[in-house]
């Protein structure tokens, strides 16, 4: 693609420099590689967009990977199911070779700009200014004009002209012979380099994001309660108040969680959380992304000591009949108790409204002590222990997240979309004139462009011929031959 | 105001089947008169059923023209009633894919003054708007993660410029591989046509990066990741990246012509399937 020129004394090489890395060097600069790599990625995102993904909860654990697939069997079929799982494409994002594939298109991208720099540098600072008469006559796009001028004078004209154009013009002149270089819009040709390398931008910034992000997708706090933040940092989370509207006809219209952060204990910051405003504090984002009710429970030994009281998030929902529960444990009692409330939106008959259910289960055997159904306001003896299921409440769940290699994919964002329009809408054109004296002294003007056919720059050599033209003819010059946009 | 737009959503309608009707005539008619020169020897009448047939084709154009103006008016007036741009529902955001592809359309026949493209671009149109007949078409209210109004105008904007342009991508391919090296009169010569291609991913190349990247700007502020492998986030990737494969196929030899205008055809499938992805891949795209 580039033509190099003469190169002095080319340095020894070894073998393995030549034959290996050479060649390696050239598989990646290829054109026809890039292609195949994004292909394939779009095969594989196809693949990973139409087949169930397994969400990542279900991918760490063997046993809920297992009961996954089964379920998706039903979907897929048996031995489909096991091809689709043998080559990983129930997880095509986070697998070794989707990311090697786009480890290879980097390297493509990286090679390739590299080998392409030199060339690009080289139309852009430029160039040959003096073309060869067979230049002028085999050019794609060119015009040949015959004035009674010398060519120190013509050259002067058709520079104007060019000017007029809003041409970039540098020239060379000899006795009796002025050649010409112009071009407007020569930085575009970086446009191809800060498209591609904005994708490597992009990825370093999912690199930046996976190594020193952290987020927690699934914080849950309830009313009145505070929480610590984890992840390594110092930072704690109160929830003061969770409100959730609907529309009169239905629909949701508004979740707001507010919430205070602390430090260390000590409150930094204290805002509303909503669904497209999040609150952020060093770093570190809150978002609005789901809520839920808690059932606000007391449990008490027979002689009064405390041995629970708070709120219960009940943040799952059951498998069968879709109820809302959630659990917490009695360390001392060897217990864990899970509460159940009622279905949301009719009379269900195993929980009434006003009541919960419980079912407490001891936690190293897991078999079931007692279930029962709790009235709020009223203590129950549950399994020799006092139960009070006291109120409904709410909880708010944030997603946390601090990832620093956001800011990465703006800039890259912004790169990307700078560099394309930079490629297709402000295209480096180029031109070369030649103003050469004939015997009889008149001086010949020729005009030529390179560049792919199509019409748009048929329309723009004609915009310049024309341009150059009138200044030309203001000077009695007779338009020999003009051939814009004709194949010679 | 909704009534407005339910008016001119109508008047769209008609003027684009009518349009339709008329471009067929327009670029099919003058075979019809050179077999009726044939037969006759060639009249008067003749001439001036060809120049008849040219007045069709001007009409057309007007048609469509105004049927691009109604569905604006249409777009517009539905934006007032319900103080929101057309993200919310599918009737919505198919009257803005139908006005992204004949605000495109129209540019490239302008440009390159070529009706036969709109054979296949005007009934992608017409067949977007005869689908938003069909879905509901009643103003509701935005959730929570809606409601961001700006933002998600521009998103589809810019999605619809897009799906338009690669509609029109899509007519230019299919005329292309129609128009063998026999070359067929009625329609325009092969390079042309691989140029329309071209300027049409030119087009939507970069505003589907846009898109993408604005839909990730919303993801990173309503949920904080800006990026989650959700169904309509990774079709519109395949979309993109399939142009992306176009535009390095062009540029290799032996990939040229035939294959690229191929790409073309996938992309847009890509397109489609994006679009109608809400209904079988549900995530976080789903409208319900
Ligand atoms: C998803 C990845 C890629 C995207 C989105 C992309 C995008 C683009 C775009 C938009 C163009 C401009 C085409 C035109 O002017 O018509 C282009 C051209 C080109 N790309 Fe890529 N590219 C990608 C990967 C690669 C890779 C891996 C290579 C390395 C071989 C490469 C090499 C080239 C070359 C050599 C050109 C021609 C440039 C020119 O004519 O100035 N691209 N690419």
């Amino acid at each position: 693609m580039e033509t190099v020129g003469s190169q002095a004394r080319v340095p020894q090489r070894t073998y393995w420099e030549t034959r290996v890395l050479g060649r390696m060097w050239h598989f990646f600069t290829s054109v026809r590689l890039a292609l195949v790599l994004i292909l394939a990625i779009t095969a594989a995102v196809l693949a990973g967009t139409l087949l169930d993904q397994a969400p990542p909860s279900v991918r760490s654990e063997p046993a809920m990977y297992a009961q996954w697939l089964s379920r998706v069997e039903g979907t897929y079929g048996v031995f489909p199911t096991k091809v689709f799982d043998f080559f990983d494409l129930f997880n095509v994002f986070h697998t070794l070779w989707f990311r090697l594939l786009l480890g290879l298109l980097t390297v493509n991208i990286i090679v390739c700009s590299l080998n392409r720099w030199k060339g690009i540098w080289r139309t852009v600072f430029p160039p040959r200014i003096r073309m060869t008469d067979a230049f002028f006559q085999h050019a794609r796009f060119n015009a040949r004009y015959v004035m009674d001028e010398p060519a120190e004078a013509a050259a002067v004209t058709v520079k104007k002209g060019l000017k007029h154009a809003r041409y970039r013009v540098s020239t060379e002149a000899e006795a009796g012979s002025v050649a010409l270089y112009a071009d407007r819009n020569r930085f575009s040709r970086f446009g191809t380099f800060i498209s591609h390398l904005s994708l490597v931008l992009i990825l370093a910034g999912t690199v930046v994001g996976g190594i020193w992000g952290l987020s927690d997708p699934e914080f849950i706090v309830p009313e009145g309660i505070t929480r610590d933040v984890g992840l390594g940092t110092d930072l704690s989370v109160q929830l003061e108040h969770f409100t959730d509207e609907y529309y009169v006809e239905g629909p949701p219209k508004d979740f707001r969680s507010d919430i205070v952060i602390l430090k260390n204990g000590e409150e930094v910051k204290r805002g509303t959380v909503r669904v497209n405003s999040p609150l952020s504090y060093g770093g570190m984002k809150f978002h609005q992304s789901f809520f839920g009710q808690t059932a606000v429970m007391i449990v008490k030994t027979k002689d009064g000591t405390s041995l629970y009281d708070g709120p219960v998030p009940l943040a799952w929902q059951t498998r069968e009949g879709n109820r809302p529960v959630g659990s917490f444990t009695l360390g001392s009692e060897n217990l864990e108790v899970w509460v159940m409330g009622p279905r949301s939106g009719e009379n269900d008959p195993l929980v009434p409204a006003g009541e919960m259910r419980i079912e407490v289960y001891e936690t190293s055997s897991g078999a079931l002590r007692t279930a029962t159904n709790l009235t709020q306001g009223t203590e129950q003896d549950v399994s020799g222990l006092n139960f009070t299921f006291v109120r409904e409440g709410r909880f708010t769940g944030l997603s946390v997240v601090k990832d620093p290699g956001v800011n990465i994919i703006w800039v890259a964002s912004a790169l990307m979309i700078i560099g394309l329009l930079m490629l297709f809408y402000v295209p480096h054109r180029r031109l070369w004139a030649s103003c050469k004296e004939l015997p009889d002294g008149k001086t010949e003007v020729r005009l030529a462009m390179t560049g792919q056919r199509d019409s748009q720059i048929t329309a723009e050599f004609e915009r310049v011929r024309q341009r150059v033209g009138k200044e030309l003819r203001g000077r009695h010059a007779e338009d020999d031959r003009g051939q814009g946009g004709n194949d010679v | 105001m909704f009534e407005v737009s339910q008016y001119t959503f109508l008047a769209a309608m008609v003027a684009l089947a009518a349009g339709l009707v008329l471009y067929l005539v327009s670029v099919f008619g003058p075979r019809g008169v050179r077999a009726l020169s044939f037969n006759t020897g060639g009249t008067q009448e003749t001439d001036s059923f060809a120049s008849a047939l040219k007045t069709a084709g001007r009409y057309g154009t007007i048609l469509s023209v105004n049927a691009f103006g109604f569905l604006t008016a249409s777009i517009i007036a539905r934006w007032i009633a319900a103080g929101h741009g057309p993200f919310s529902n599918m009737y919505e955001f198919s009257l803005a894919f139908a006005w992204g592809a004949m605000g495109i359309y129209l540019y490239f026949e302008r440009q390159y003054d070529l009706r036969s493209l709109g054979l296949l671009v005007l009934p992608i149109a017409l067949g977007m708007l005869i689908y938003a007949s069909t879905v509901p078409d009643d103003i509701q209210p935005l959730v929570p993660a809606l409601q961001q109004s700006l933002l998600l105008s521009v998103h589809v904007a810019v999605a619809v410029g897009a799906y338009g342009a690669f509609a029109v991508g899509f007519g230019a391919a299919v005329l292309f591989l129609i128009q063998r090296k026999k070359s067929m009169s009625w329609l325009p010569e092969r390079t042309t046509l691989d140029e329309v291609g071209y300027r049409s991913v030119m087009i939507g190349f970069p505003l589907m990066a846009l898109t993408i990247i604005l839909g990730a700007i919303w993801a990173d502020i309503a949920w904080g990741r800006y990026w989650s492998w959700d169904p309509k986030e990774t079709a519109s990737l395949v979309t993109w990246l399939m142009y992306g494969g176009y535009l390095h196929a062009r540029v290799i030899r032996g990939w040229r012509g035939d294959r690229s205008a191929y790409l073309l055809l996938l992309g847009f499938a890509a397109t489609a399937f994006t679009y109608y992805g809400n209904y079988f891949l549900g995530g976080l795209h789903s409208y319900g």
